[in-house]
C-alpha cells in the first residue's frame, strides 16, 4: 500500500497542478504578463507554450503531492503548504530557471524580482489553488476530517464581524494614502461596504478552512495574520480590481498602491483567528455534552510560571534587539513614549516592552515547540507579528501620531523588522530551553504521556513550518521589492519621523 | 531523542556543503550582493571558504532541527526558513563587519544584498531537502525523534509527608531527574493537598475561604506518582514502607531505595492536662474550621445568655503560646470577632476579652526585643491582654488554670505552644532528640541510614551559620532543605558525594492583625502598615498557583470592604477535636456546665 501511496499523491498533485495551472495561465493572460514557462517557448509554434505551461504546472503540482503525501494535513494546512510552494517556485522559475533559460544566467536582482512581481502572485494563488484541488481529490485521514458545523460557521462569522469592524476603522487611517485604489473610505461609501463584507466573509471561509483548530491561541494568531495576507491579496489586489472593471493589481505599482490596506489586513486576519477559537471554545465550554476537557494545559494552570519564563525569555530576546536598536540610534524614539528623550529611558522602556511581549509569548506558545527549530519557527513569526503591531502601529499613536503604512516606512523600518526576527527567535528558543528543562517531552513516563506528545506533535508539525517560511519569506521580501526604488515621499513631523526611523529617505534607484 | 545530536550534526554539515554547491557554481561569486566571501579577486578561495562556512551552517542546521526532521516538507520548509535566516546573519550582518563596516540592516544594504537573500533561500531549501536522504528519514517520516520508549523504573525514592518539605523534595526531583525516567518518584501523604499554613490563621478567622490556601499536590506535578495514603510501617532494614489507602482496609507495600522522611509535626497536647479534651490546635483545615465554627457558635450563644459569668466565659479567648502561631492566632482573633460583633447586638463590646498566655517573659522570642515590645504594643493596645511568665496547669472547659493558681474562665482554649515530630518516627530505629525529632547529618541524611533523608519539623537539622544550635521550623527552612535532599539523592544516584545543608533565615513576618506586622529581612526590621504589605506580599508570592493567588487575592479584597462571615457551617456547636475522638480513659473528664460544649457522642 504505501508503494502504491507516493505515485498516487503525485498523480493527484499532478491534477491539481494541472487545474490551477490553467487558473494562473488566465490569470497571468489578463494581466498583460506572460507565464513563465510561456516566456521561455513563446517563439515556438501556436500552442506549444500552453501546453508546455500546463505540463510543467502538472509536474510541479506532482511535486507537491509527493511532498505533502507524507502529512496528515486539513484543508486549511494545506493552503499553507500550498502558498509555500508557490512561492519557492516563483524564486526557482521567475527568477532562477527562466532567466538562465532565456539570458544565461540566474537574476537575481530587486529590480528583475520587481519585474516578476505579477508572477509572484499568479505563483501564490497557483499554489493555493493546486493545494485546495488536492485536498479536494484527496481522501483525508483515517480519523476523517474535522466536520464543519452551525456553530463554526457562526463563530467564523462573528469573528469576522469583530474583524471586519477593526478592519474598517485600521483602513480608515490609511485613506489618504490609499489614493484611487478603491480601498480609500474617506472617499467612497461603497468601499465601507466592500471592506466590511470583505471582513465578515474572511471570517467564514476561515472557519470553513480550519473547523476545529487544534493549535493554541499563538500560532493560532500567526495563522490567523498570514490569513490576512491571503485575504488582502485576495480582495484588495484580485476582487476588488476586478469589481471595478481595472483588472487584477498585481503589478509593481498597483501593489505598492495597495500595501497601505495590507497591515490592516495582517491585523485583521489575527483578530479573526483570535475571536473564532475564544469563540469556539466558548461554546464547548457552554453547550459542548462532552464534558471531558481537552488536554491542552491551560493558561490559568500553567500560566504565571509560563509569564515568568516567558518575561525571561523577553529580556534576553530585548537584550539581543538591543544590538539593533543601539546601532540605529532608535533608542530616543523609544524613549519618547514615556516623554523621555536619553538613550537609557529608552533602553529601559524598550526592556520593559521586550519582558511584556516575553510574558505574552509565554502564555500564547505554552507547550507548542517540539525543538530548537519549531521555537525559532514560532519565535521569529511572533517577532515578525510584532513588528506590525509594534513600530508600524502602536509606536506612531504612542507618539501622538497616526500609523502610516506605506513601502516607504515598511522600508525604513527594515532594520526593525531585523531587531524583531532576531527577538523572537530568542524569545522562542530560550523559553523553548526553559519549558524543556522542567518538561522533557521525549521523556515520558506513562504511554498516556507518549500518546499525548506525539499528537502534540504532529499538531505543531502538520502545517507550522510553512507558516514560519511563508511570513518570513513574504516579510523580509515585500518590503524590498516594493520599496526599493521610491523616492522618499515623508513630510510629517519630527515626532512621527522618527517612530519610523532615521533612514526613511535613503532607498534610492534599485538595482 | 533517536537521532542522535552526532548524527545529525554531521549529516547537517554534508548537506550544507552539497547545497553550498548550488549558489557557489550558480553565480559569479565576486558579483556585488552575491554570498561571496574575502576580498574581491579571491576566486577559488573565496569559493572555498563559502563552502566551509555553508558546511558549518548545515551542521547548525542540523543540530537546530533534530528534534524534527519529520516529513520530507517540514524539514525542506525549516531549511527555507534557515536560509532567510541565514541571510540576516551572514551577508547583513557578519559580512560588513568582514569588511570593516558596521552592519546597518538598512533598505540599502538588504537592496544591494537581495541576491545573497535568493542565495541563501536556496541554500536553504536545498540543505532542508538533502538532510532527510541522510538522516535517513526520507520516505520513513515518522522514523526519527519520535518519544523515547517508555522505560520500566527501577529505582524508586519514597517521600513521606505532602507538607513544605515533601513538595519541594517532589518538585526538585521532578525537574532534576526530568529526562530520567528510570527513576520513580512516589509521594504518600494522608491529605492529597499542600496546605498553606502561614495563612491558616485567616481561614480560622474566616477572612479566607479554606480551600484558597490549599493547592491539590497531584497539581503540582508533573510524573511524581501521588499515593493518598495512610502511613502504616516503615521497615528500613527491608527497605518497606507499608501504607494503607485512604478509605480502605488494603495494605501496600512499597519498596524504597531513597526514603525521605518529611512527616512534619503534631500538637503536644500530652504536656498538660485537659489540653487533649479542651483546647483547640491549628494545624489542619480541620482545626481552623472547627475553631471558626466554635468562636461563631460562641457569639451566637453569648448573645442570648442571661447568665453574666457564663456570658464572660463565653466571651473570653485564650490562645497559649506566644510565638509566631500564638500572636498571629489572637490578633486574627481578635478582628474576627471584632469585625462580626455589630451583627451581635446582644453583646457588650467591653466584655469581649482575648488573652495571650505565654510561659516566657516576652512575646515572640523568635524577633528582637524591639519588634517583640512593638507587637505587644500594637496588641494590647487593641484590648488583648499578655499573661507572661505563666504556665498553664491545667485546662477546663471553662477555664484555663495557671502554675501561680490564677484562672482564666473561658469556654475558648487555642493551644499554640508547642509541637512534637510525627509520632510514627517513635517506631524507627533512629537517633532522636528530646523533642523527638531524626537527628541527620548535614547533608540531611538520618545518622546510620544513608538511603534515608529527613526535612522540615520531624528532623533535628544542625545549623550552619550556628555552632549547636539547629535550623528552625518554617515553612522557608523546610523548602530549602526539600531542594538540598533533592540535589543530594541526585548527587549520591550519579555517585556523587552529597553536600551539608547551608542556609540563613531571610525573613521573618509575623502579622498582627488590622494591617499591622512585624518583619526582620536579615537585621532589618520594619513593623507597622509596611510590614503588613510585605507579609501580604510575600505569602500572597509564595502561594502555589496562579489560581490560589487570585483567589486569596479577591478574599483580601472583599475583607476591604464587607464584614466577614458569621454563617454558622455546622449544626450543633463546634468542640476541640479532643472531644470528637478522645483517647480511651482520657478527654471529657471536664464536669460539663449548662453552655458547654456537650459531651463526646461517644
Amino acid at each position: 500500500m504505501k508503494q502504491r501511496a507516493l505515485p498516487l499523491a503525485a498523480l493527484r498533485g499532478a491534477v491539481a497542478g494541472a487545474a490551477a495551472g490553467l487558473a494562473f495561465a488566465a490569470a497571468m493572460r489578463q494581466s498583460g504578463a506572460l507565464v513563465t514557462v510561456a516566456s521561455i517557448v513563446h517563439a515556438s509554434p501556436a500552442g506549444l507554450d500552453f501546453v508546455a505551461h500546463l505540463l510543467v504546472a502538472a509536474a510541479v503540482g506532482a511535486g507537491f503531492g509527493t511532498l505533502v503525501s507524507s502529512e496528515r494535513l486539513g484543508v486549511g494546512e494545506l493552503l499553507f503548504w500550498g502558498l509555500t510552494y508557490g512561492m519557492v517556485w516563483w524564486f526557482v522559475g521567475a527568477l532562477t530557471v527562466a532567466p538562465m533559460l532565456l539570458a544565461g544566467r540566474a537574476i537575481w536582482t530587486v529590480a528583475a524580482a520587481q519585474a516578476a512581481l505579477p508572477s509572484l502572485f499568479g505563483h501564490l494563488w497557483y499554489g493555493a489553488i493546486t493545494a485546495l484541488i488536492y485536498a479536494a481529490i484527496t481522501p483525508g485521514p483515517s480519523d476523517g476530517r474535522p466536520r464543519v458545523t452551525g456553530g463554526t460557521v457562526g463563530a467564523g462569522v462573528l469573528a469576522g464581524v469583530a474583524g471586519a469592524w477593526l478592519l474598517e476603522r485600521l483602513i480608515a487611517t490609511q485613506s489618504p494614502w490609499l489614493g484611487t485604489t478603491g480601498l480609500s473610505l474617506a472617499t467612497s461609501s461603497p468601499a465601507h461596504r466592500f471592506v466590511f463584507l470583505t471582513g465578515v466573509l474572511g471570517g467564514l471561509v476561515f472557519a470553513l478552512l480550519y473547523p476545529q483548530p487544534r493549535d493554541a491561541a499563538g500560532p493560532g494568531l500567526i495563522r490567523g495574520a498570514l490569513f490576512g495576507f491571503v485575504w488582502w491579496a485576495a480582495a484588495a489586489l484580485s476582487a476588488l480590481p476586478e469589481i471595478n472593471g481595472g483588472g487584477l493589481a498585481w503589478s509593481l505599482e498597483a501593489v505598492r498602491a495597495r500595501f497601505p490596506a495590507l497591515p490592516a489586513f495582517v491585523l485583521y486576519g489575527g483578530l479573526v483567528a483570535l475571536v473564532y477559537r475564544w469563540l469556539l471554545a466558548a461554546g464547548r465550554l457552554l453547550f459542548a455534552d462532552d464534558a471531558t476537557p481537552r488536554d491542552e494545559e491551560g493558561t490559568g494552570t500553567r500560566g504565571l510560571r509560563a509569564i515568568g519564563r516567558g518575561a525571561f525569555a523577553g529580556l534576553i530576546g530585548g537584550l539581543v534587539f538591543t544590538l539593533v536598536m543601539v546601532r540605529v540610534g532608535f533608542l530616543p524614539t523609544v524613549a519618547q513614549i514615556v516623554g523621555a528623550a536619553s538613550p537609557w529611558s529608552g533602553f529601559l522602556v524598550h526592556l520593559v516592552i521586550a519582558n511584556i511581549i516575553g510574558a505574552s509569548y509565554g502564555l500564547l506558545f505554552l507547550g507548542r515547540s517540539v525543538g530548537t527549530g519549531s521555537a525559532l519557527g514560532w519565535g521569529v513569526s511572533y517577532g515578525f507579528f510584532w513588528w506590525i503591531l509594534g513600530p508600524l502601529t502602536l509606536l506612531p499613536v504612542l507618539l501622538g501620531g497616526a500609523p502610516r503604512w506605506t513601502p516607504q516606512v515598511a522600508g525604513a523600518l527594515i532594520p526593525s523588522l531585523v531587531g524583531h526576527l532576531a527577538y523572537g527567535g530568542a524569545v522562542g528558543i530560550v523559553f523553548y530551553l526553559l519549558e524543556v528543562r522542567y518538561n522533557p517531552w521525549w521523556v515520558p513516563h506513562t504511554e498516556l504521556m507518549a500518546a499525548q506528545s506525539e499528537r502534540r506533535r504532529a499538531e505543531v508539525l502538520a502545517s507550522a513550518s510553512a507558516l514560519w517560511v511563508l511570513v518570513v519569506m513574504l516579510g523580509l521580501t515585500l518590503p524590498i521589492m516594493l520599496a526599493c526604488g521610491m523616492a522618499p515621499a515623508y513630510s510629517g513631523t519630527a515626532t512621527a519621523r522618527g517612530a519610523y526611523g532615521q533612514s526613511s529617505g535613503e532607498a534610492g534607484p534599485c538595482p | 531523542m533517536n537521532t542522535s545530536i552526532r548524527h545529525t550534526v554531521v549529516a547537517g554539515g554534508i548537506s550544507g556543503l552539497v547545497a553550498g554547491l548550488v549558489p557557489a557554481l550558480s553565480l559569479d561569486v565576486n558579483s556585488p550582493g552575491t554570498m561571496s566571501v574575502g576580498p574581491a579577486g579571491w576566486g577559488a578561495v573565496s569559493v572555498a571558504l563559502q563552502l566551509v562556512l555553508a558546511m558549518l551552517g548545515g551542521a547548525g542546521f542540523g543540530a537546530l532541527v533534530r528534534d524534527q526532521l519529520d516529513g520530507r516538507a517540514a524539514t525542506a520548509a525549516s531549511g527555507l526558513l534557515y536560509g532567510l535566516l541565514w541571510w540576516i546573519v551572514g551577508p547583513l550582518t557578519v559580512a560588513p563587519m568582514a569588511h570593516g563596516h558596521i552592519p546597518t540592516w538598512s533598505l540599502r544594504d538588504a537592496t544591494a544584498t537581495f541576491p545573497a537573500l535568493i542565495a541563501s533561500l536556496f541554500y536553504g531549501g536545498v540543505l532542508g531537502g538533502v538532510l532527510p536522504l541522510l538522516t535517513g528519514t526520507f520516505g520513513n517520516p515518522r522514523a526519527s525523534a519520535r518519544c523515547e520508549p517508555v522505560v520500566r523504573p527501577v529505582r524508586r525514592i519514597v517521600i513521606l509527608g505532602g507538607g513544605f518539605g515533601g513538595v519541594s523534595v517532589a518538585q526538585r526531583l521532578e525537574f532534576l531527574l526530568a529526562r530520567d525516567p528510570s527513576v520513580q518518584i512516589t509521594m504518600v501523604s494522608q491529605s492529597n493537598y499542600l496546605l498553606f499554613t502561614p495563612m491558616l490563621a485567616e481561614v480560622a478567622a474566616s477572612g479566607l475561604e479554606p480551600q484558597h490556601i490549599s493547592a491539590p499536590v497531584r497539581a503540582a506535578f508533573l510524573r511524581v506518582e501521588f499515593r493518598h495514603a495512610e502511613l502504616e510501617t516503615v521497615n528500613v532494614a527491608a527497605r518497606l514502607v507499608r501504607t494503607r489507602a485512604a478509605g480502605a482496609a488494603r495494605i501496600d507495600a512499597l519498596h524504597y531505595d531513597h526514603l525521605v522522611l518529611a512527616l512534619g509535626a503534631v500538637p503536644n497536647l500530652r504536656r498538660v492536662p485537659g489540653l487533649e479534651a479542651h483546647a483547640f490546635t491549628l494545624k489542619s483545615l480541620d482545626d481552623a474550621n472547627r475553631l471558626r465554627n466554635h468562636v461563631i457558635g460562641l457569639l451566637e450563644r453569648a448573645d442570648v445568655e442571661v447568665d453574666p459569668h457564663e456570658r464572660r466565659r463565653q466571651l473570653t479567648f485564650v490562645v497559649v503560646g506566644g510565638g509566631f502561631a500564638g500572636a498571629e492566632m489572637i490578633a486574627e482573633l481578635r478582628d474576627l470577632v471584632h469585625s462580626v460583633r455589630r451583627f451581635y447586638r446582644g453583646i457588650d463590646p467591653g466584655a469581649l476579652r482575648f488573652v495571650l498566655v505565654h510561659s516566657g517573659e516576652r512575646i515572640l522570642p523568635e524577633l528582637g526585643s524591639a519588634l517583640a515590645a512593638y507587637a505587644r504594643r500594637k496588641m494590647e493596645a487593641r484590648g488583648i491582654e499578655f499573661l507572661l511568665g505563666a504556665r498553664m496547669a491545667a485546662a477546663h472547659s471553662d477555664s484555663v488554670v495557671l502554675a501561680d493558681g490564677r484562672t482564666v474562665p473561658t469556654r475558648t482554649i487555642v493551644w499554640a505552644a508547642g509541637n512534637q515530630p510525627h509520632p510514627l518516627l517513635r517506631s524507627l530505629p533512629v537517633e532522636r532528640s528530646q523533642s523527638g525529632a531524626v537527628i541527620v547529618e548535614p547533608t540531611l541524611q538520618v545518622k546510620g541510614l544513608p538511603n534515608v533523608w529527613a526535612v522540615g519539623d520531624c528532623a533535628q537539622i544542625p545549623d550552619a551559620f550556628h555552632e549547636g544550635s539547629s535550623c528552625p521550623p518554617t515553612a522557608q527552612h523546610a523548602v530549602r532543605e526539600g531542594i538540598a535532599v533533592a540535589e543530594n539523592i541526585v548527587a549520591v544516584l550519579r555517585g556523587i558525594a552529597p553536600r551539608p545543608f547551608r542556609f540563613r533565615t531571610i525573613a521573618t513576618l509575623v502579622a498582627l492583625g488590622h494591617r499591622t506586622a512585624v518583619a526582620d529581612v536579615r537585621g532589618w526590621r520594619f513593623s507597622g502598615f509596611l510590614a503588613w504589605a510585605m507579609w501580604r506580599t510575600v505569602y500572597w508570592w509564595k502561594l502555589p498557583g496562579l489560581e490560589k493567588k487570585i483567589r486569596v487575592a479577591l478574599d483580601w479584597t472583599i475583607d476591604l470592604f464587607f464584614p466577614r462571615d458569621v454563617a454558622l457551617l455546622t449544626a450543633s456547636p463546634s468542640v476541640p477535636q479532643g472531644l470528637d475522638a478522645p483517647e480511651p480513659g482520657r478527654g471529657a473528664s471536664s464536669v460539663p456546665t449548662p453552655a458547654a460544649p456537650p459531651p463526646p457522642a461517644t
